[in-house]
């Protein structure tokens, strides 16, 4: 549905070094996707977005949509593709939903008796009934972020641009535009491609996650298959007394990455594994060197975790 | 069909904010009702007695109208699109698939009609502060009137243009109002090379159908030409430059910035 080929963005200033906003990215996203862009700050998601948008011109390489260039044809691509881009801030503040949903909905030259009813059936879906009458700006960030996303849908297209769709909502705002965006998925059948720095709102949503940095892909992968990617189960052993130094020594040889520190009488020891059998054989080593385990903590790494570990090129 | 819906969109939305900020519209029209009195109260001291006096007041009368519509004409777009760039709509408003451009040219039509509630009330009270009535033929006027701030608009669309790559365009503004003065009060009549000017003949044309109580169809169709050729030139060449800046701002990424 969504392709791009090799697009790069170079910024020149006079006097100034050229900046390399985007690198040579390429990227799929197939119909009823959801799939998200992430990377650290000032790694090209905005630029990237934006491009696919048309409203900025890539310096080079391709975005097709069903086929059709949309550098070369950006009008046809607006067509088909909406986007949120800043939050709370692509609607009219001094408007009413109703009014924001009409005028976005007037924008695409839909007539005003079927504008009516699209409205209405917008307003209720995002639960913006009670407050439809009610300027933009006395509604809460919550309602203001959803009030943007229905503005957006009012054009009706099949793909949808979110740019840090939940930035600055609690959590409970969060949770709400979340299953909004599923719905949208599962019940309109719309193709989601987003950017966001909360991990959280990324492994909820998306099925397949690009992580984007210095303007180049560096993963293209499921959420489920960066999970298998980054399995390693972390564990803390929590001894009773010291470690003997034979022992300590063992098992840095053996575990490497390990941190072996000390709860105040007690030694501690922190290690990731790869696989079930390593856990055996450092109880084994424990075993040998008679120390006594008092407790065991696990834990599975998080999505952000994983993300981190990706940038910081540890994989 | 879908074109006019966007025209109708756009005049709903113009209309919706001019009522949400009423003290704004009131404080506009109490200002420039102040700035006629200024110019008027200081004619009339050094102007009194002069066999020309009434006539000439009458002048100032229509030539402060066309400065009015004109500060408004050039400076709407620019104003509005660096407020859209500040609220974060103009991105939205930009991929509409109905085309950017017919957005700006049908913002302006709007704002052309809303700036008559704007100026009409403002001509009534001059007429009413100098005692003197102008010939007002609303056929003869509305397409002199249309022509010559297409003219402006060009300008306007430049403005537009500038705004969009240079955020900040302010003290351009200024500069370019005192201007307009300058050519409204163009004499064409002892150079006719002066007809070349944006704005200068057609405030000529209104100032003959206003004050000489002309009409349209007794005015010279040399110079309805000429002023049809210079407003489309005018008018095309600023759009032409406004659609150039934004090729710009979007090759720099400046679309929505502020």
């Amino acid at each position: 549905m969504v392709s791009v080929e090799g697009l790069t963005k170079v910024y020149k200033q006079k006097g100034k070094p050229e900046v390399k906003a985007l690198n040579g990215i390429s990227l799929s996203i197939e119909k009823g996707e959801v799939v998200g862009l992430l990377g650290p700050n000032g790694a090209g998601k905005t630029t990237t977005i934006k491009c696919l948008c048309g409203l900025i011109i890539p310096t080079s390489g391709k975005i097709l949509i069903d086929g059709v260039d949309t550098v070369k044809n950006p009008q046809w691509g607006m067509g088909k593709i909406s986007a949120v881009l800043e939050g709370n801030r692509n609607i009219y503040w001094r408007l009413t939903p109703k009014e924001n949903l009409s005028f976005f909905a007037g924008m695409m030259g839909i007539s005003r008796r079927k504008r009516r009813e699209y409205v209405e059936e917008l307003l209720h879906i995002f639960q913006l009934k009670d407050k439809e009458k009610s300027q933009a700006r006395y509604l809460s960030r919550g309602m203001q972020q959803k009030l943007a996303l229905a503005c957006s849908l009012v054009k009706g297209t099949e793909i949808l641009l979110l740019d840090e769709p939940t930035l600055g909502l609690d959590v409970e705002s969060s949770y709400e535009m979340r299953q909004l965006i599923k719905s949208l998925v599962a019940d309109a059948g719309k193709t989601v491609f987003l950017s966001s720095h909360d991990m959280k709102v990324v492994e909820d949503l998306c099925q397949r996650v690009i992580i984007i940095n210095n303007g180049k892909v560096i993963t293209d992968d499921t959420v489920k298959g960066l999970q298998q990617l980054f399995k390693v189960s972390s564990y803390r052993f929590n001894l009773e007394g010291e470690l003997p130094v034979q022992a300590r020594y063992q098992i840095k040889r053996e575990f490497g990455l390990c941190k072996i520190g000390r709860d105040g009488a007690n030694a501690r020891i922190d290690v990731e594994l790869k696989s079930a059998e390593r856990f055996y054989d450092l109880v084994e080593i424990l075993k040998r060197h008679c120390c006594p385990v008092r407790s065991i903590d696990h834990k599975e790494p998080d999505f952000e975790e994983i993300f981190l570990k990706i940038v910081r090129g540890k994989k | 069909m879908k074109k006019l819906i966007l025209l109708k969109t756009m005049f709903m939305r113009e209309w919706l904010e001019l009522k949400r900020y009423p003290f704004n519209l009131l404080s506009g029209l109490i200002a420039l009702y102040l700035i006629f009195l200024v110019v008027f109260v200081g004619y009339r001291a050094l102007g009194a007695g002069s066999p020309k006096f009434g006539n000439t007041l009458d002048g100032i009368v229509v030539g402060f109208m066309m400065w009015t519509f004109s500060i408004s004409a050039y400076s709407t777009l620019s104003w509005e699109l660096m407020n859209e760039a500040r609220m974060g709509t103009l991105e939205q408003l930009y991929m509409t698939p109905l085309g950017f451009d017919w957005v700006c040219i049908f913002r302006v039509i709007s704002s052309f009609f809303l700036n008559l509630l704007f100026v009409l009330p403002i001509l009534a009270l001059m007429m009413i502060t100098t005692g003197r009535y102008l010939h007002i033929d609303f056929l003869s006027i509305t397409p002199l009137l249309t022509l010559s701030l297409a003219g402006v608009y060009g300008i306007g669309f430049v403005m537009g243009g500038l705004a969009l790559v240079f955020k900040q365009i302010q003290a351009f503004f200024q500069i370019i109002q005192f201007i307009f003065i300058f050519l409204i009060a163009l004499p064409i009549s002892k150079q006719p090379l002066f007809k070349a000017f944006p704005l200068a003949l057609g405030s000529n044309l209104i100032q003959k159908v206003m004050v000489d109580k002309s009409s349209i169809l007794l005015l010279s169709p040399e110079d309805l030409l000429i002023l049809l050729v210079n407003s489309a030139f005018y008018f095309w060449v600023g759009f032409w430059l406004f659609k150039h800046f934004l090729r710009v701002a979007r090759k720099k990424g400046l679309l929505g910035h502020y």
